[in-house]
């Protein structure tokens, strides 16, 4: 081994310049930092060195070398990159993005390369395949998965004299264990302050102050978009049609209002200005301020990095209690890799791309995100060493029936922006749901119907 | 310009005019100091309610020696669990914990300077590099020539700021050279046609960045350009049509005589240029020269769309990703690197203070 | 060769520079973007031409509407609120008082702040909970709101802003008060005028194109604001599109959702408003500009 080393050493120190330039180099954008960016980079170490390593037997071979950058909005920047004819050789991005991209010419057809690469759709769970898939068409390979939860913080729960271990199955008993986690800090007229629980309709708003609340919907403010799913709302009625303001829609965004309603616009703003972001100790959930939250797999990981010790349990968001098949929703997205367009080495990308995939390799990779892998068959490796005691949950929620993702178009990132603006509305009480939601059927129904009409144009069924 | 010392009809009130004056400095100075109190504060002291002007720091005594600590805000029940994560998080990597009672808990008035070195390893990019000690990340800084394929740099705020300093310098070297070839050309020929390209190059002034920047980007595009500095700093090369201007009305004031005497001593037409009028013009081109590197230091949009990669930011594209990415709660950091952004311009200014005022009083633009 | 064609390739040599800038960086954009705002590109695709169709699409979007909106109150406000207190400055710093160098620092410095710092800066001072804002609000026995999060106060938040930034336009009217003739003033004296009276029949009249070219400029800056509310309230312009500017709205179009037609229909809209707008400005100030000669 070393002298085939020491050999090739002097091989390359011998060789000309050109063969120097033999390696052949490939830019890698990531969205991740941290903790996520950092088992890619395991991967990422790996492959370089199996390419050298493979350089040193083979003196003809050509090795590849990944150069990995973590690009933060990637969602963006890949965008411009790639528009501007400068885009990175292979790119990890959302699944929810892929639609759009695929829509506007910015990806490459994977179709052929994973055929070559022997990637086969069979040994994936279906749902977070099918996330790459496009139109007919593979645009992008899910990497890591993830499915989101209840996570609640026992702690609260005992002060609260709830039975820590037991999280509300229901939209009903998610309501009242509310209630009981809302904390307040009331002003006597002797001027003392006691503390309080509930949500203390009668007490005048000059005389208290919010510390703890049981349950903000929308915090965090992710999935603003996604609420309607876990009452049995959709956001396309079906590939030409929105739904935002269909029955089980208006009824989560009825819902969600019932919270401003109760707790006070003003005050949940100002409550939540003192929030840090997620993955800090100063966030909404870990400094203890909200006790139950919806949280994806990831947060395990971020207990562990900023509150080691921290008490929580996790399980299967709520379903409202006349709709019991219901159960078990959740939102499952995954990050993929997608190859942009005019990539120049897209071979080379692929061989990357195919190097991860490798079941072992995805295994350790989604094991140091902390979240499940997208493949059918798991090795019992993978669930011995998993560090979340939660990992079986959020995979069942990923392959549960229930499972919903990001409704597949080329507007989405429109949608998207039209639906946080409705919840914005509602939650500040501006708009009924009716009327805000409303409003985005009619203006997203034209987007959807210009988008056509550009598709058409460019002969696309 | 003549100023006329004017007996205006303020002067001769009385000195309560000192009273508005004083209120409005002490409201237009504030967000400065709080800015500045702000970036001295350990993590723990941001969000109190209500805040704290001067820096307090928290420890505990263990075996004699002080330890920082940074315990949870309000301190609620009788034990409370203290996490050491911030400064020395990214040092030991692990971190510690301890629980106390709150009495323990000490504190004192100290700045805590470190909010500026952690500020700078915060904006670095790469998670291992957040480790490493400060002037081991920085001797990494992957600079404006390092070649992309460079593995052992890495992006950091020393990469931000030489890429700002990088489009900033070449920027005011293009547009001070440029626009005063061009202003000659438009002031001191005659030429057929030069009055029409100056109509033109008025009218110009008025096309304002956004309206350019969506077809600027297609022509970037085609130069191979979007992810490289080169669309920050290369138009300044092509002058701007504003310098120009600026440019030119000084030169008229030149009077004409000089060039005459010098071309029948034989100086070539360039010659005049560059060695009567330029040195003549040196308090306009200092204005130009200043005003283009407060805008090129400044900008956000231009970065924002033609930068794709990190190791291409300014600092302020790279301090606004940072915000993004991790705001919310940092606002020690975030304010230690505001201050960073800061200080230079406000150290140009008390250095050029009379370029700056005067160009301003002159023209009435000033680097936005 | 002596004579007008020498000095004619002499001055085209001095303006080589500048015609390559102009066509390259200016015109050739102008009119791509004209060329493109009549159809439906983006970027990756070759054009596909569709006629006013962008345009047509245009007057029907609310988000349009809405932007123009937000821009026209924000420029309004932040120019009349910035021309009066940097007027308002520049009449008291007027006076020759004791620190006046020091006084005219202070209130400058601001201006200079890069946007992204100043932008972070007053994110942190507007925050609801513990901001200094709120904090000497409630000294003041007053319940401050949310700010930036407050549809309703996210608007005169950002103007607020910018007008702490003012102090540049000071510095134009502080030239410009000194620049008006002390016979004037001595005239008025002698016939006994007031404070006031000498304010509205001198100095302002005086002052007049220096207010005029203020007005303009801040305007024109003003309908380009982008970056204080890209990074203070979010690229899509939060709380409630509040603070959904123009130039906000025409970067998610075209470099988020890629329409570059569509945005660059915006772009020809926002150059001929500011064109029109400049216009109506000139020629209704001929009524109250007043010079000299």
């Amino acid at each position: 081994m070393r002298i085939a080393l020491v050999f090739s050493c002097l091989l390359w120190a011998c060789a000309p310049k050109s063969h120097e330039a033999g390696v052949r180099h490939i830019t890698y954008w990531e969205k991740w930092t941290g903790f996520e960016g950092a088992s890619m980079d395991r991967l990422v170490a790996r492959f370089n060195q199996r390419e050298r390593e493979r350089a040193g037997r083979e003196a003809n071979y050509r090795p590849i070398e990944v150069e990995k950058v973590a690009v933060s909005s990637l969602e963006q920047k890949l965008l411009i990159a790639t528009a501007g004819g400068n885009p990175p050789d292979v790119a990890g991005n959302y699944s929810f993005f892929v639609p759009a991209y695929a829509d506007k010419g910015a990806l490459t057809d994977l179709g052929p390369l994973l055929a070559a690469a022997h990637i086969e759709r069979e040994n994936y769970i279906p749902h977070y395949f099918e996330l790459g898939v496009y139109r007919g068409k593979v645009w992008a390979l899910p990497v890591v998965p993830a499915s989101v939860a209840l996570h609640w913080n026992k702690q609260l729960f005992e002060d609260a004299g709830l039975d820590s271990n037991v999280a509300p199955r229901t939209i009903e008993e998610l309501d009242a264990f509310a209630e009981k986690l809302t904390l307040w800090q009331v002003r006597l007229d002797s001027g003392d302050t006691v503390v309080e629980r509930g949500y203390l309709p009668n007490v005048p708003d000059d005389r208290k102050r919010l510390i703890q609340v049981g349950f903000l919907p929308n915090e965090p403010r992710w999935w603003s978009y996604a609420w309607g799913y876990y009452f049995g709302g959709k956001l396309f009625a079906d590939a030409a049609h929105v739904s935002p303001n269909d029955a089980g829609n208006l009824r989560a965004y009825d819902w969600v209002r019932s919270y401003s309603e109760r707790l006070g616009v003003e005050r949940i703003k100002r409550f939540r200005s003192g929030f840090g972001s997620s993955s800090s100790p100063q966030s909404s959930f870990l400094s203890g301020k909200v006790a139950m939250e919806l949280q994806g797999v990831w947060l395990h990981n971020f207990i562990e990095q900023s509150a080691p010790g921290f008490r929580y349990g996790a399980a299967p968001f709520p379903y409202p209690a006349d709709r019991p098949e219901l159960a078990n929703t959740s939102e499952a997205e995954a990050d993929v890799l997608v190859i942009p367009k005019d990539s120049k080495h897209a071979h080379e990308a692929m061989e990357f791309i195919a190097f991860v995939s490798s079941p072992d390799n995805l295994e350790d990779l989604c094991l140091g995100q902390d979240k499940f892998t997208p493949l059918r068959t798991v090795s019992e490796r993978f669930w011995r060493e998993h560090p979340n005691p939660n990992i079986a949950l959020f995979r069942e929620l990923g392959s549960s029936p229930n499972a919903f993702a990001i409704p597949k178009t080329g507007i989405w990132n429109e949608y998207n922006r039209e639906l946080t603006n409705a919840v914005d509305l509602i939650q500040n009480l501006s708009e009924p749901p009716m009327r805000a939601l409303g409003d985005v059927a009619e203006r997203m129904q034209a987007a959807v119907d210009r988008d056509r009409k550009t598709l058409l144009r460019r002969g696309e069924p | 310009m003549k100023r006329r010392p004017s007996p205006n009809p303020l002067q001769r009130t009385h000195p309560l005019v000192h009273v508005p004056l004083l209120i409005l400095a002490g409201i237009f100075t504030l967000p400065l100091l709080w800015l500045i109190a702000t970036s001295f504060e350990p993590r723990e002291q941001i969000g109190k309610v209500p805040p704290e002007w001067l820096p307090r720091q928290y420890y505990i005594e263990r075996q004699g020696a002080p330890i920082t600590v940074t315990p949870p805000v309000p301190f609620e029940k009788g034990w409370v669990h203290v996490s050491e994560w911030s400064p020395s998080k990214y040092h030991g990597g692990k971190v510690t914990s301890f629980l106390l009672r709150p009495r323990d808990v000490k504190t004192r008035i100290a700045p805590v300077w470190q909010n500026y070195p952690e500020a700078i390893r915060a904006l670095s990019s790469s998670e291992q590099d957040k480790q490493r000690p400060l002037g081991e990340l920085l001797a990494r800084s992957s600079m404006p020539w390092t070649p992309k394929s460079d593995r052992s740099k890495s992006v950091t705020f020393l990469s931000y700021l030489a890429n700002t300093l990088l489009v900033a310098l070449l920027g005011m070297v293009g547009t001070v050279a440029s626009s005063a070839l061009v202003a000659y050309g438009l002031s001191r020929i005659e030429w057929r046609g030069r009055s029409a390209l100056f109509n033109v190059t008025l009218a110009t002034m008025m096309v304002p960045f956004p309206v350019l920047m969506i077809p600027l980007y297609g022509v970037f595009r085609s130069l191979g350009w979007i992810g490289t500095l080169l669309p920050l700093w290369v138009p300044a090369f092509c002058g701007g049509a504003f310098n120009i201007f600026l440019l030119r009305q000084f030169f008229l004031t030149i009077p004409s005589e000089l060039s005459d005497a010098a071309r029948i001593d034989g100086c070539s037409e360039f010659g005049i240029f560059w060695r009567i009028i330029l040195p003549l013009a040196r308090p306009a081109l200092a204005v130009v020269a200043l005003f283009h590197f407060l805008y090129a230091w400044n900008d956000f949009l231009g970065p924002l769309i033609y930068l794709t990669e990190p190791r291409t930011f300014t600092m302020a594209l790279g301090l606004s990703q940072y915000q993004s990415q991790n705001g919310g709660s940092e606002w020690h950091l975030l304010m230690a690197a505001s201050v960073l952004l800061i200080a230079p311009v406000v150290a140009l200014f008390f250095v050029a203070q009379r370029t700056f005022i005067q160009g301003i009083s002159t023209t009435g633009m000033g680097g936005r | 060769m002596t004579g007008a064609s020498a000095r004619r390739v002499r001055g085209l040599l001095f303006c080589a520079p500048w015609l390559l800038g102009l066509s390259v960086f200016l015109l050739y954009p102008l009119a791509a973007a004209l060329y493109y705002s009549l159809c439906d590109y983006s970027v990756l695709l070759p054009p596909v031409f569709i006629g006013a169709g962008n345009y047509r699409e245009l007057f029907h979007d609310p988000l349009f509407w809405k932007s123009l909106y937000n821009t026209a109150y924000y420029a309004l406000g932040s120019v009349s609120f910035g021309v009066l207190v940097s007027l308002m400055l520049a009449l008291l710093l007027n006076a020759r008082v004791a620190g006046l160098a020091l006084y005219r620092t202070l209130f400058f410095l601001p201006s200079l702040m890069p946007v992204v710092a100043g932008s972070l800066l007053w994110m942190w001072m507007y925050n609801g909970e513990s901001g200094i804002i709120n904090t000497a609000l409630r000294h003041l026995g007053l319940n401050g709101p949310a700010w930036l999060t407050d549809p309703a106060w996210a608007k005169p938040a950002i103007i607020l802003m910018a007008v702490w930034g003012a102090g540049h336009t000071m510095v134009i009217f502080l030239a410009g008060l000194q620049d008006v003739p002390s016979s004037l003033y001595e005239a008025s004296l002698i016939d006994g005028a007031n404070f006031w009276q000498r304010l509205i029949h001198v100095t302002l009249p005086m002052l007049s194109p220096v207010i005029y070219f203020n007005v303009v400029m801040s305007l024109i800056g003003g309908f380009q604001v982008f970056t204080q509310a890209f990074i203070m309230t979010g690229p899509s312009g939060a709380p409630e599109r509040s603070t959904l500017f123009y130039v906000l709205q025409l970067y998610d179009v075209g470099f988020q959702d890629l329409r570059m037609g569509y945005a660059c229909a915006m772009a020809w809209l926002l150059f001929g408003l500011i064109l029109g707008l400049t216009w109506l400005l000139t020629k209704g100030s001929q009524k109250w500009v007043h010079y000299e000669r």
